[in-house]
């Protein structure tokens, strides 16, 4: 039995459709048998993510109102084995589909898929409710920014609302440089303050950027952010994995003095 | 060391937003809900301000009594 899980924010521009496309990607490289859906109708963004917008011929609308079979609107991630995406409408509204919708469609998934991601809308509206309808299990993302931790406390404030299970934390673009000069928010305060158990921290990392201008999702490429989300991957399994020492430099040398600094 | 650092302010503001939007009421209304616990409580115990903590979480208030801890 498969499980859903949201990734979900409140506020745009955080990097959910980011973090889901890894976190698909990234369960699919542990075996995991993935279905990625984008639930932001009207306005389309996984498949562009993923690099797989050429492949598009229904969508998760066509599927809900029987216009197609689930199998016709699935893409086949042909980089990953197991990683399925259902793509979002361009031109539906968001009342297109409704929660109960959502939840039956999420439950029949469950049957094949081991985890069944949904990349949420930005918002609190129906696209939210959508969203989390059916969720057994939350990710909320945030940066260290006042306005994407004030909605991502709304949005847990949400979540505990409607019962959801597991409510974890990923903490997107830290700029340890920043975070040293007392300029940006540490992991530690954003913490602090939503008290959510947290699943992972993401440097910022300009090979982000790299990967969404090709389509590529960064936790395949050799890079900090990849390994960030790597090992959000393996918490998701249930895996113990230490947090990554975001400070560390590339070298060894600067790791070990890391090590001894912070004793 | 004259600049106050950016980090400060901004949990500072942080956690007036997040009480505020916590208890679905105005941040004055938070800090005079703090007041007045701390008034009902000190008519029955015997409390100093310092001993005295109200925090919100998203389920429950917490008052926090250090007394004698301390």
């Amino acid at each position: 039995m498969g499980e859903v899980i949201v990734i979900t924010s409140g506020k745009g521009g955080v990097g959910k459709t980011t973090t889901t496309a890894n976190i698909g990607a990234g369960l699919s490289m542990l075996d995991k048998k993935v279905i990625i859906i984008d639930t932001d109708l009207g306005l389309r963004n996984l498949d562009v993510v993923m690099g797989l917008e050429n492949f598009i011929v229904y969508n998760l609308v066509d599927v809900i109102e029987g216009k197609c079979r689930l199998k016709q609107a699935l893409i086949r991630d042909k980089r990953y084995e197991n990683l399925y995406l259902l793509p979002s409408a361009q031109t539906k509204d968001k009342t297109a589909v409704s929660p109960g919708q959502m939840k039956k469609l999420t439950s029949e998934l469950k049957e094949t898929y081991d985890y069944i991601l949904l990349d949420c809308p930005a918002g609190i509206e129906q696209g939210f409710q959508n969203a989390i309808a059916g969720a057994d299990r939350a990710v909320v993302v945030t940066t260290p920014e006042v306005s994407a931790i004030r909605d991502a406390d709304r949005i847990v404030g949400l979540l505990e609302a409607e019962k959801i299970g597991k409510i974890e934390l990923i903490i997107n673009r830290i700029r340890m440089d920043m975070v040293k000069r007392g300029d940006m928010m540490s992991v530690d305060d954003v913490t602090e303050i939503l008290s959510v158990p947290l699943i992972g921290a993401i440097p910022d990392d300009e090979q982000v950027v790299i990967g969404t201008n090709q389509g590529e999702p960064v936790i395949s490429m050799e890079s900090r952010a990849g390994e960030a989300y790597r090992n959000i991957c393996r918490r998701i399994t249930g895996e113990e994995v230490p947090f990554l020492d975001l400070e560390a430099g590339s070298g060894l040398w600067s790791r070990l003095t890391h090590i001894f600094h912070k004793n | 060391m004259g600049r106050r650092s950016s980090v400060r302010i901004a949990k500072d503001r942080l956690k007036v937003l997040v009480v505020s939007d916590r208890m679905k009421c105005k941040p004055e209304a938070c800090e005079r809900i703090t007041r007045e616990l701390f008034q009902v409580l000190s008519k029955y115990i015997e409390i100093t301000p310092e001993e005295f903590d109200v925090s919100y979480s998203r389920t429950h208030v917490h008052i926090r009594l250090t007394g004698e801890e301390q």
